[in-house]
């Protein structure tokens, strides 16, 4: 096994909201052609005919407002632009036009295309070139968040394609750890925000829940759980401590506090020596929002499950044999070769997660999903015969 | 100094993250992040349909797990901005999961 497999202790996910790969980490292409970013010329048609071109004009806040959309009609109109034939192809081409929709503004409807320039996002794009960053890791579900989420926690939404609240009938990677004999926790910023993962709260509380503030101090005095799961703040509100910015980095929160939120997971485990080598910290987001990615999502694995037309409000049957659009997601170990970009060839989603830490942790594990089953799994990456003794560190 | 690291609410902002300088040995780039400005901030942000998801996810875990007596008693129709949907969560969560609650500040020895 490799010394980094070996030393590894801990696995940490950070899973953050609705921005596509291109949107957060596409100008990074002219730093390293390996990234398969954008480079000006992918564009989508308006809804006057005229090509709109990718721009590094993304702004901090108050440029996506309202929220593009992202249910699971939207998503398909987006990737496929308005086809629903029975011989379409995926052509990214529906972004602009979806976005149209909302506000009937053909002006406003082209910044769906604008890109952040890499000065702007000075953490996600430090971590992207100094540990690894993945080319094809898709949101499992072409729709919203919460069922998205789900294959982070069980590698399947069990035929959700929605926000539904559903209760699970498989074992979430947190209660496979603990009957394994490890330890797992979600951790959510704080009580006025919560969690995305309410029917975990209902049914296993309080031994799986911890709060940010838990998460800092179980960094410090070396108590993390050997899987954590954190979610950022979902909105502006004030605590004990003051007022407090979503860094959730959904539109229309400010990108710059996410950009806060991520540096502090990360300098939370940096800070730690014995932490940081003993680490794996994966940076991911949820699902595009709606925002512009220019690869077409794969096919995949079926998952067992299906969702009709009242379910995907299309006139088709889901039967999820097809991933999201692209998400920007990085790994972050000492143990991982400097300016990794995991290749075009490799694809990985949702449900790798739970399909790594269960390997990692578990090992062979009969009551995996289809989906997990055939995710590809990422602690290889942790290739280098000795630690990295440089790092990053962030600071205000 | 600019205007957002002036401005006490920014430093407040920092501190929640736990945004403090690492205390490392080895060899390390320090990278200076930006702090948002303070008008980032609003209260009154009208209530994203993620949100409006997770009130209903909040109402169903109310309904289903705590007594009538401990229900907070909000309509869900009467929520409109962040903020009043952050109280209306940390009202709920606090019974559901009172572990989470912030541990009182230690008063400063004399």
């Amino acid at each position: 096994m490799p010394p980094g497999l070996d030393a590894l202790k801990h696995i940490v996910v950070l899973m953050m909201e609705n921005r596509s790969f291109d949107h957060m980490l596409g100008s990074l292409k002219a730093v390293n052609q390996q990234i398969d970013g954008v480079d000006g010329t992918q564009s989508n048609p308006d809804t006057q005919g005229n090509q709109v071109f990718v721009q590094p004009l993304a702004e901090f806040q108050s440029q996506l407002d309202p929220d593009p959309d992202h249910h699971f009609p939207a998503v398909d109109q987006q990737i496929f632009a308005g086809d629903q034939s029975a011989t379409r192809v995926a052509t990214m081409k529906g972004f602009v036009q979806s976005y149209f929709q909302q506000q009937q503004d053909v002006a406003h409807s082209h910044k769906i295309m604008y890109y952040f320039s890499a000065d702007k996002l000075p953490v996600l794009t430090s971590l992207a070139t100094n540990f690894a960053v993945f080319n094809r890791w898709f949101a499992s579900i072409p729709g919203p968040t919460i069922c998205n989420r789900a294959f982070a926690h069980y590698g399947t939404s069990f035929g959700q394609v929605g926000m539904s609240m559903f209760y699970p009938q498989g074992k979430s990677i947190y209660e496979r750890l603990q009957d394994a004999g490890h330890t797992a926790k979600l951790y959510y910023f704080d009580q006025a925000s919560s969690t995305m993962e309410v029917v975990n709260l209902l049914q296993h509380q309080p031994q799986l829940f911890g709060t940010y503030d838990q998460f800092i101090a179980d960094c410090k005095s070396g108590t993390l759980s050997d899987y954590s799961f954190i979610e950022p703040n979902y909105t502006d509100h004030d605590n004990d401590e003051g007022e407090q910015l979503a860094s959730d980095q959904h539109p229309d929160h400010n990108i710059q506090a996410g950009e806060l939120y991520i540096a502090s997971v990360y300098n939370a485990i940096v800070s730690n020596p014995a932490l940081w080598a003993s680490t794996a910290l994966l940076v991911v987001y949820d699902e595009h929002g709606g925002i512009f990615d220019h690869v077409p999502p794969p096919a995949c694995t079926p998952d067992g499950h299906s969702a009709g037309p009242a379910d995907t409000q299309l006139n088709y049957t889901f039967n999820f044999d097809r991933l999201g659009v692209r998400v920007p997601a990085i790994l972050i170990s000492p143990w991982i070769p400097k300016g990794t970009v995991v290749g075009t060839d490799r694809v990985f989603e949702h449900a790798s997660i739970p399909a790594t830490v269960t390997s990692h942790f578990i090992g062979a594990y009969i009551a995996r999903t289809p989906r997990e089953q055939r995710a590809q799994t990422f602690l290889d990456l942790l290739s280098l015969d000795t630690m990295r003794t440089d790092t990053v560190v962030f600071n205000t | 100094m600019n205007e957002a690291e002036s401005n006490p609410s920014s430093k407040r902002r920092r501190k929640a993250v736990g945004l403090s300088k690492p205390m490392l040995s080895g060899e390390y780039t320090a990278i200076r992040i930006p702090i948002p400005p303070a008008s980032a901030m609003n209260r009154d942000r009208p209530i994203s349909s993620l949100i409006k998801n997770q009130l209903l996810h909040i109402q169903h875990a109310e309904s289903a797990r705590l007594p009538k007596v401990k229900r907070v008693g909000v309509k869900l129709e009467d929520i409109h901005t962040e903020a009043e949907a952050a109280a209306y969560i940390e009202a709920v969560t606090r019974v559901l999961h009172p572990q989470g609650r912030k541990k009182p500040r230690r008063k400063p020895r004399s």
